[in-house]
């Protein structure tokens, strides 16, 4: 067999801006295909991003060459495999179960949204991006893990911070010394709240690795907040401002979602139609074969579930928002050991308690010009701004 | 093959003919069986694709491990003595016939 194709023409311009119709060609033409400018192979069909997620031991999440790992200065569990992964993530998952979040926590979500909507001006255009989505994203995300204390505006900021430098791919020193910077901001707080967690527990995530009967080490307790910090703002947030997206540009599918309350549905569809995370990569430990071409040993796939979601065979026009579809099984929160540990609680805090509140309390609310709404991104993709007017 | 029949939470039935060596979740996610998720493909870390084993059953499917057990205290509906993750559920033919009973919700 051979190589799969190498293509040096794709940029990471083209790919930030609008890689809807790269992804369409591809799953047509070269569904494994090196793209030289991303220095990966891209997968963009479902079922080879769903095989090589599934299949840990070939496709490893851990890869040594990772700026992760300055970025958080720990080995993380996203990039770890088997048990050393298992034991990690079993630490934390505890706290993000559907049982938890409905019976424990869903009062306070509730109040906490209300909180945040009610502060909302009406009648008045609102960037709902930053005014709402980021800053309660925020909130809920410090309650979950048990640091409350941190503030709206810490803890996006040390989430924008440990993102931008596990994408340091380039291994440029600033984005290294902002995010040791974070880090030094975050290991103080935690410090300063660990008597307090472990003394009057309260089934935050931190309360509950401190104060399991065989807790795993401090170093991998501070490493599990950081990546719940990194992966548990910017994707609920961009997730909320794309179901809206979607919402209020197909006026008659929102007046559907209303009448059967089919909020989920519309979560669901949402996070398909553009997944927050768009890619993620595994590092290749065997030679192997993909869709017909050898993948060596040393090479790094990436798995592309933006692509996935819209696969025309497994979607009737994918390419457009449309809640009613009768199966959805898109891969937005990933597949396989690394599956979303946070999808129980975005489902929960997105889908059933933030959507329908927003729309109760602001029934005929509007975006009038959605060509002045902006996409970005490659690895993590969303609107950057969604100026509506609340009514 | 093996049969398998799923009792969903509505009572409906639907009967498929699963092949050894795979799972109770995968077998009912291959035939579109409502009512199993399975998200996490098996890695027992999603519990969404709970399910409770038929009584007539249930010395047969064996006990849960302890990671199991875990893993399910967090399920979306009632854990029952009989609630197992179905991923972790290996088909053999000692299990042709096997019944098992789906949840209210899993997510
Ligand atoms: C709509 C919102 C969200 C989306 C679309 C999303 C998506 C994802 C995806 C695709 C992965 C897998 C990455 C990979 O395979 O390498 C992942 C992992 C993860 N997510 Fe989320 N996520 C969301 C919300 C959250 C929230 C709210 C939290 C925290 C409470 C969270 C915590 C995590 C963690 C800890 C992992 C690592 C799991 C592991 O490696 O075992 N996520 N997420
Ligand atoms: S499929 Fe995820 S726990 Fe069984």
């Amino acid at each position: 067999m051979a190589l799969a194709p190498l293509d040096g023409a794709i940029t990471l311009d083209q790919l930030s801006s609008d890689p809807y119709p790269i992804y369409r060609r591809l799953r047509a033409e070269s569904p494994v295909l090196r793209v030289a400018s991303t220095g990966r192979t891209l997968l963009t069909k479902a079922a080879l991003t769903k095989a090589v997620k599934d299949n840990p031991e070939l496709f490893s999440s851990d890869d040594p060459q990772t700026p992760m790992k300055p970025a958080f200065r720990a080995h993380t569990l996203m990039r770890k495999d088997g048990k050393a992964h298992f034991v990690e993530r079993k630490a934390i998952s505890k706290a993000l179960t559907p049982k938890r979040i409905k019976a424990d926590w869903g009062p306070l979500y509730e109040q906490l949204a209300e909180d945040y909507i009610a502060r909302l001006p009406r009648g008045e255009t609102v960037d709902l991006f930053t005014d709402l989505c980021g800053p309660l994203a925020a909130r809920i995300l410090a309650h979950i893990l048990g640091i409350p204390e941190a503030s709206d505006e810490q803890m996006m900021r040390w989430s924008q911070l440990l993102i931008d430098g596990a994408g340091n791919f380039g291994w440029k020193p600033e984005p290294f010394a902002a995010s040791d910077a974070a880090n030094d901001e975050m290991d103080a707080l935690f410090a300063e709240l660990e008597p307090i967690r472990r003394g009057e527990p309260d089934g935050s995530a931190y309360s509950l690795m401190l104060t399991a009967d065989d807790p795993i080490p401090m170093s991998q307790i501070h490493a599990n907040i950081k990546i719940a910090i990194g992966g548990g703002i910017n994707e609920p947030r961009d997730a909320l401002a794309t179901i809206l997206y979607g919402l209020l540009t197909n006026p008659d599918q929102l007046a559907e979602v209303r009448a059967q309350e089919a909020w989920d549905k519309a979560f669901e569809e949402g996070i398909r139609w553009v997944a927050p995370i768009q890619a993620s990569s595994r590092l290749v430990t065997e030679d192997t074969e993909l869709g017909g071409f050898d993948i060596p040993k040393g090479d790094t796939v990436m798995t592309i579930q933006a692509s996935a979601n819209r696969d025309e065979e497994l979607y009737e026009d994918g390419e457009s928002f449309f809640v009613f579809r009768d199966k959805n099984p898109h891969q937005a929160f990933g597949n396989g050991p690394h599956h979303c540990a946070g999808a129980h609680v975005a489902r929960r805090t997105v889908g059933k308690i933030i959507l329908p509140m927003l729309f109760d309390r602001f029934p005929n609310m509007t975006l009038p010009n959605p060509e002045d709404v902006v996409w970005k991104g490659f690895g993590f993709r969303g609107p950057i701004n969604l100026p509506v007017v609340l009514n | 093959m093996i049969k398998v029949t799923y009792v969903a939470h509505d009572g409906t039935e639907t009967v498929i003919e699963a092949e050894e060596g795979t799972s109770v979740m995968q077998a009912a996610v291959s035939n579109d069986v409502e009512g199993i998720v399975g998200e996490c493909g098996g890695s027992m870390m999603c519990a969404t694709c709970h399910c409770y084993v038929d009584e007539a059953w249930e010395a047969r499917t064996g006990q849960r491990s302890d990671d199991e057990d875990e893993m399910l205290e967090g399920a979306a509906s009632e854990v029952t003595e009989r609630s197992r993750l179905s991923c972790q559920i290996k088909l053999d033919p000692s299990l042709d016939g096997l019944v098992v009973h789906l949840p209210e919700e899993q997510l």
